[in-house]
C-alpha cells in the first residue's frame, strides 16, 4: 500500500509580519519556515494508516522557500521517503496549476492507493486543491475529513459538516483532505526519525522532469489573475487597554463602557 | 450584463442561510442581469422556491433524483454541469459551506479554469468581474479576476446579510432529469450526526466566548460564571470543541452557528477568520495576551491581558 502526502511549507504565523510582508521572502529567516499545520494534519492521517496497515508514505513538497527542510521533518515524523519538486517556472498561486503539477508528480511516482492533503493551502488561502486534484484524477474523494476507519470495502470517513458530522464510505483508492480535528493532531518527531531524516536522500524534480513547461504551469498559464494585493486598513475605532495593573485595566474598561452607555448584563 | 447561477443549498430541510445572503448580495450589484438558482434533491419543496424568490431569485432550475437526496461530490457535479450547460451563466457561485467549497472547484476544473474563494465582495469592472478575498487573518485584501468564459466563486460564510423582501417575485421554475451510473456513486452516504442544539445562540443577546487561550476543560468555568452573572450564553471556537473542552453545541463560526448579540465578550480568541465570520455583534470586547491577535481588529473595546486574571476581577467588580 502506498500513500502520497502533498505538503506545503509556510512562514510561521508566529512571525509578526503585517499583511503583505508575509509574502516578502527577504524578510523571512529559515527558522521561520514551518510545515503548514493543515499539511501536518494530512501527514498524521497518512502515518496513522502506516501504523495500522504498514503503508509506505511519501511526502511531496512543491510549495515553500526551503522545501527540503519541510520534507526532512516529514521523514522525522515517520514518512518512508520524500520528493522535492522545485522549479521557479511553476506558478503555485493558482490552485488549478498546482493540481496539474500534482497529477504529473503522481504519474511519475507510479502506483499509489491514497493521496492525502491538508484542507487549506495557507500561503494563498486556497481551499480548492483537494477538490481540484481528485476531479483531475477522476478519483473519489472525501474533503474536510475528521476521522478515518478501515473497513472491508475501503474506508469509513467522518467529515466536517456545519452543525454536525457526515459519515461516508469510500473505496480503497482516492483522495482525502484532513481537517484540524483532534484525530489528526500531528505527532512529534522521534530521535530515530530525526537521524533517518538526516541521512535521507531526497530527490529533486523539476517541471521538465514531469514533462511540464511554463506554458502549462507557468504564470502565463494561470486563469486566476491577481489584480491587487493590499494591507487592510481598519477604520474601526477601538478602545484597547494595554497599560496598568489588571485591576486598573478592568476599572478603566468599566468606566469607559459606562461613559459610552454600553450595558453589561441583561 | 452578468447572468448568474447560484448553487441552492438545503440544510435541515430549509434553504441554507449563507445561500440567501449570496442572493441578497447579488441583487445589490448593478450589472447582474438574472439570478438563477439550481436546486437538487429527492424532492423539491414549494416553500424553498418561495423563499428563494423573496431573496432575489428570478428563476429556479431543479433536478430531482434519489441520488441527489444528500450531497455527494460526483452526482452533484454531474447535475450542476448539466444545469450550467442549459442556463449558460457567466458567473457560478456558491456559499462557502463545506458543500459549496467542495463543488465549485470541481466545476471550475471541468471548465478548465480556477476559482475565486471565500470572497466578501464582487465588483464589475468593464466587462469583467473582480473578486475580493480577505487573506492572512484578515490583514490583507486580495483582488482577483478569472480568465475564462465562466467565472466560478465561493463566498465567505457569514459575509453577506440576509434581508427578506416580502414583495419578491415568484421565480420561474423548470426541472429536468439527470441519470446516474454506479461510477457516480463510488462514495456512499452512511449517516449525518447532528450536533444537539440545546442552546440557541442565534437569538442570544449576550455571549461570553472562549477560545484556545482558555487552556482546558476546567478553565472554562470562569467563562460560565461570567456568562451567568451577565445573564448571557457561553460559546466556544472550534479549537475548543475539537478537544472537548466544551460540547460541540456551543461552537460558532464557519462550521458552527452565526450569532448577532448586543454584547460579545471574546476571551482568549485569536480572531481567526473562520470564527469571526460567524459574529455580528453590536459591541465586541476582546481579552487576549497577544497584542497582535486579529480579534483586536474587530473589537470595540479590549484589554491586553491574561483572561484568567482579568475575568475573575471583572466578575468580582460586576458582583460588587
Amino acid at each position: 500500500m502506498k500513500i502520497i502526502v502533498f505538503i506545503e511549507q509556510i512562514v510561521s504565523t508566529q512571525v509578526k509580519l503585517q499583511g503583505v510582508d508575509y509574502f516578502d521572502s527577504t524578510r523571512v529567516s529559515e527558522d521561520d519556515l514551518v510545515i503548514n499545520p493543515s499539511s501536518k494534519n494530512a501527514l498524521e492521517g497518512a502515518l496513522k494508516l502506516k501504523d495500522q496497515l504498514g503503508a509506505e508514505v511519501t511526502a511531496v513538497c512543491v510549495r515553500g522557500l526551503k522545501p527540503n527542510k519541510a520534507l526532512r521533518e516529514a521523514i522525522a515524523m515517520g514518512c518512508t521517503d520524500a520528493i522535492e519538486i522545485a522549479d521557479e517556472t511553476i506558478y503555485t498561486d493558482d490552485p488549478l496549476l498546482l493540481a496539474k503539477v500534482y497529477v504529473e508528480a503522481l504519474g511519475k511516482i507510479g502506483e499509489f492507493d491514497l493521496v492525502f492533503l491538508g484542507v487549506e493551502e495557507q500561503s494563498t488561502g486556497s481551499y480548492a486543491i483537494g477538490a481540484m486534484l481528485s476531479e483531475k484524477l477522476g478519483l473519489p474523494s472525501v474533503l474536510y475529513a475528521e476521522e478515518i476507519e478501515v473497513i472491508d470495502s475501503g474506508y469509513k470517513v467522518g467529515h466536517v459538516l456545519e452543525g454536525g458530522r457526515k459519515i461516508v464510505a469510500m473505496p480503497n483508492k482516492g483522495v482525502i483532505s484532513c481537517s484540524d480535528s483532534q484525530y489528526f493532531t500531528p505527532r512529534y518527531t522521534s530521535m530515530r526519525g530525526i537521524l533517518t531524516a538526516k541521512r535521507a536522500e531526497i530527490p529533486k524534480w523539476t517541471a521538465a522532469d514531469l514533462g511540464l513547461s511554463s506554458s502549462v504551469v507557468g504564470k502565463e498559464a494561470a486563469s486566476l489573475i491577481e489584480v491587487s494585493f493590499s494591507n487592510i486598513v481598519i477604520e474601526k475605532e477601538s478602545y484597547i487597554i494595554k497599560e496598568g495593573e489588571p485591576e486598573e485595566k478592568v476599572e478603566n474598561l468599566l468606566a469607559k463602557l459606562k461613559e459610552d452607555e454600553v450595558k453589561l448584563g441583561a | 450584463m452578468v447572468k448568474t447561477l447560484v448553487f441552492g443549498q438545503i440544510r435541515e430541510d430549509i434553504i441554507e442561510e449563507n445561500t440567501l445572503g449570496v442572493l441578497n448580495k447579488l441583487t445589490e450589484i448593478s450589472g447582474i442581469s438574472e439570478i438563477i438558482v439550481a436546486l437538487f434533491g429527492h424532492q423539491i419543496k414549494d416553500e424553498w422556491i418561495t423563499e428563494l424568490g423573496k431573496h432575489g431569485a428570478s428563476r429556479v432550475v431543479s433536478v430531482k433524483a434519489p441520488e441527489l437526496e444528500v450531497y455527494l461530490s460526483r452526482p452533484y457535479v454531474k447535475a450542476m454541469l448539466e444545469v450550467i450547460e442549459k442556463t449558460e451563466p457567466k458567473l457560478v457561485i456558491a456559499a462557502g459551506t463545506v458543500y459549496g467549497e467542495d463543488l465549485i472547484p470541481r466545476l471550475a476544473v471541468h471548465h478548465g479554469v480556477s476559482c475565486a474563494q471565500r470572497i466578501n465582495d464582487i465588483s464589475i469592472v468593464g466587462d469583467d468581474l473582480h473578486f475580493h478575498t480577505p487573506v492572512r487573518d484578515d490583514q490583507a485584501m486580495k483582488v482577483t479576476r478569472i480568465e475564462g468564459a465562466i467565472k466560478f466563486a465561493t463566498s465567505r460564510a457569514g459575509a453577506f446579510f440576509v434581508n427578506e423582501n416580502p414583495d419578491g417575485g415568484s421565480p420561474n421554475v423548470e426541472s429536468f432529469d439527470v441519470t446516474f451510473s454506479e461510477e457516480d456513486m463510488l462514495v456512499k452516504h452512511i449517516e449525518i450526526k447532528k450536533a444537539e442544539r440545546t442552546v440557541n445562540l442565534k437569538d442570544a443577546k449576550i455571549i461570553v466566548a472562549g477560545g484556545r487561550g482558555v487552556g482546558g476543560k476546567e478553565q472554562f468555568q470562569i467563562i460560565r460564571e461570567l456568562a451567568d452573572i451577565l445573564g448571557g450564553e457561553i460559546e466556544a471556537t472550534r479549537a475548543c470543541t475539537d478537544v472537548h473542552w466544551i460540547e460541540e453545541t456551543y461552537e460558532i463560526g464557519q462550521t458552527g452557528q452565526s450569532v448577532s448579540p448586543d454584547l460579545y465578550i471574546a476571551a482568549g480568541i485569536s480572531g481567526a477568520p473562520q470564527h469571526v465570520s460567524g459574529i455580528k455583534a453590536k459591541t465586541l470586547i476582546a481579552i487576549n495576551t497577544d497584542e497582535g491577535a486579529a480579534i483586536f481588529n474587530f473589537a470595540d473595546y479590549g484589554i491586553i491581558g491574561d483572561l484568567h486574571v482579568i475575568l475573575p476581577i471583572l466578575k468580582q467588580k460586576l458582583q460588587g
